[in-house]
């Protein structure tokens, strides 16, 4: 089975470089005699058994000795999820030349990270920045956590992102598992272009930080978020039944006396290379998209051993 | 015990290291490595002297030709030869056998003799098999083969022998190692007034010879396994018997003068060497000898053994199976092995890319008795005498990790 993976893969990279030519000859020739029920002459299935056993018993003799003895049956669930992810990016390809969304159609649940065409369903926000890219700092905004502690958690966000309220529950469970060990910080990046009201939710939470209920008006207003009114007035109807001072909200909402910081973190995001929310920098890696906790946790366990 | 680390130095590529681990090289029956001596040799002659040997009379010319003759001279006292024009220079050993198979004669009325059969061994090389297997085919030559276990049997040689034109075998088989007892062989065949050609091959770069207290007529081996540059080799021939054989090649260098219709051929050997020979690689493979002269063939054989002996004990002790039994006093530098349950190629390619241990793995160009005794092949580590304990010490290691594989 080892050959018909190693002739796609090979075949693939023989497109671009005839180093890997005679490899894939080899391979389709293997193939070739395996499905006439003839021995694959060439041994290119042995040396690639050898190969890859091989080079595992120099560091995981056990995990060697595993795959070696079931390296049939592996590459036939390799080969099946082969096949199974190139459906896949076949189905992307289709529906993003249908749809100009490798999702579907307009799909609010799902991310979609390759969207050139920024044609997604909300999720990214294409820039025309062409300078270098400056990794962002931890900046002057709210955060939780020790200032000095050893692992940073920078996230540019939108609250109109479907993508980063989604995050939103990975984000909790990451300040609870590692309580005093990281830092975090919500740094706005309202993707404006797609909701002319996306900068209102970023204006509100800063204002109730006025009244040092930013962290708390936040978790908030991603609970209401679908009963609540997006506009100026749904935004000071939210402060007045979360109970802040609603003279002192208003007051600072109409100003719009926010918007130098906003725009501090929309510039940082951009000068980072972020093109979409929600985007992670932990400790200067980054992670895109409503990712998993699993995704998160060996980067933050590995800074932490740095 | 010799100074290992004195002689390693010599060779460059054993300071290098592949993806940050030095290299094992266990695939001294296929080519040695080479020390910088043998380079330098080679060097010299692109360097200093680049020009055709044998032919020209201007000074680069002569140079060559002294030198070529000093290399001639330095090897035919390497084994012990009577004469100088008793050493042809060949490309390899295949060469060598070649030259004789198809010049000896046994197709027509031989200066030799008249028995058209040629004895041979059952662990030959396809070298010192397929001329025959093809005269055999051409010219109805006969061809027999002496039975070759762990053991060669002398008994079954001394019957065959008797109907025997020629015998052409083996000394030290590249497959496992063993040994005819050569001097027992060349003596049975004299008796029986039948000329003796050796493969020595797998024995020159590993044991002193002196190829007149064996009293060979002919023996072959090659320069690449020996330190010497690749694609060298010698025949050696008894001037008597090399006077009564027929050129195989002939052209430039060859003949003293030629017509329209007739030539005059050279004297020995110059009349087996034709065209332009590899100056550089003759000039380098007398090198070769020099150093091996300096490090001792005898030391070169003990250490051998001392290093196979550990290094079977450690396939004995994975359950492998050695090729030519257990006994390594008996199998020269070559343990010939398989491990149950896996391939011998995956073998070899695992070795290579858990520590760099280079080795071979295959029928060895030795497929009829592979076929004979249906076993699919065998993976082969044949050490030198650079090679180290701590190099066998990391090859018993690995080797007890793939055998557990298999089980």
């Amino acid at each position: 089975m080892i050959c018909i993976i190693a002739l796609i893969v090979f075949g693939v990279m023989a497109i671009f470089s005839a180093k890997y030519r005679p490899v894939a000859k080899e391979a389709l020739d293997c193939v070739f005699r395996r499905v006439t029920f003839r021995k694959c002459e060439s041994r290119l299935d042995v040396r690639l058994k050898g190969q890859i056993t091989g080079k595992l018993m120099k560091s995981h003799p056990k995990i060697a000795k595993f795959i070696y003895k079931r390296f049939e049956i592996i590459s036939w669930i390799m080969l099946a999820i082969m096949i199974w992810s190139t459906i896949s990016s076949g189905i992307a390809v289709y529906n993003y030349a249908m749809y100009g969304n490798c999702n579907g159609k307009q799909n609010g649940e799902a991310f979609c990270v390759f969207d050139p065409a920024g044609k997604s369903s909300f999720s990214t926000a294409v820039t025309n920045y062409s300078g270098p890219v400056v990794l962002p700092s931890f900046g002057n905004d709210s955060f939780i956590g020790p200032r000095d502690a050893k692992v940073e958690i920078i996230e540019f966000g939108c609250y109109r992102c479907p993508y980063t309220r989604k995050a939103e529950a990975t984000v909790k469970q990451i300040l609870k598992d590692y309580k005093g060990k990281v830092v975090y910080t919500f740094r706005d990046f309202p993707l404006s272009d797609r909701h002319f009201d996306a900068e209102l939710h970023a204006f509100a939470a800063r204002c109730a930080g006025d009244q040092g209920k930013y962290w708390e008006f936040r978790d908030y207003m991603f609970e209401k978020f679908d009963t609540m009114n997006h506009d100026e007035k749904g935004m000071k109807q939210l402060a007045s039944d979360f109970g802040l001072n609603v003279t002192q909200f208003n007051e600072c909402f109409d100003s719009r006396k926010y918007m130098p910081q906003i725009e501090d973190d929309v510039r940082a995001g951009v000068m980072a290379g972020v093109y979409g929310t929600p985007t992670f920098f932990i400790n200067n890696k980054t992670i895109v998209g409503p990712q998993d906790y699993e995704m998160f946790k060996p980067i933050i366990d590995r800074a932490l051993k740095q | 015990m010799m100074d290992l680390s004195k002689f390693r130095n010599d060779f460059n590529i054993l300071q290098k290291k592949i993806k940050g681990i030095p290299i094992i090289y266990f695939d001294n029956a296929c080519m040695t490595l080479r020390p910088r001596q043998v380079v330098e040799a080679m060097n010299e002659y692109y360097n200093e002297y680049p020009a055709c040997g044998e032919r020209s009379e201007h000074a680069l010319g002569k140079r060559v030709t002294e030198e070529v003759e000093k290399s001639r001279r330095e090897i035919a006292k390497f084994i012990g030869a009577k004469k100088d024009k008793e050493i042809i220079f060949t490309k390899n050993t295949t060469e060598g056998i070649n030259l004789v198979a198809n010049s000896f004669g046994l197709n027509n009325n031989s200066a030799f003799g008249s028995k058209k059969t040629v004895l041979l061994s059952e662990k030959e090389h396809n070298s010192n098999l397929l001329p025959w297997l093809r005269l055999k085919k051409k010219s109805g030559i006969g061809v027999e083969f002496v039975k070759f276990e762990e053991e060669f049997d002398i008994e079954d040689f001394s019957r065959k022998v008797k109907n025997a034109g020629l015998v052409s075998m083996v000394w030290t088989s590249n497959m496992d190692g063993t040994s005819i007892p050569v001097e027992k062989v060349i003596k049975i065949a004299h008796e029986n007034k039948v000329p003796v050609m050796i493969d020595a091959a797998q024995a020159a770069p590993h044991k002193a010879i002196d190829v007149r207290k064996l009293d060979a007529d002919f023996l072959a081996f090659s320069g690449h396994k020996m330190l010497g540059p690749a694609a060298t080799g010698i025949l050696y021939g008894k001037q008597e018997m090399l006077e009564k054989l027929e050129s195989f090649a002939i052209g430039g260098g060859t003949v003293q003068d030629s017509t329209y219709d007739s030539m005059v051929m050279e004297e020995i050997p110059e009349r087996f060497e034709a065209g332009l020979q590899n100056y550089a690689g003759i000039i380098g493979m007398s090198a070769a000898t020099r150093y091996l002269s300096s490090v001792g063939m005898g030391n070169i054989e003990k250490h051998e053994k001392m290093l196979n002996e550990k290094a079977s004990k450690a396939v004995v002790n994975a359950g492998g199976e050695i090729l030519g039994g257990k006994d390594a006093s008996k199998r020269s530098g070559i343990l010939s092995f398989n491990l149950s349950n896996i391939d011998a190629h995956t073998v070899a390619i695992m070795l290579n890319e858990s520590r760099n241990i280079m080795m071979r793995a295959g029928r060895h160009c030795v497929h009829s008795y592979f076929n004979a005794h249906n076993i699919g092949g065998s993976a082969r580590a044949s050490f030198y005498f650079y090679n180290t304990p701590e190099e066998v010490e990391a090859f018993s290691e690995e080797i007890k990790k793939i055998a557990e594989m298999g089980k």
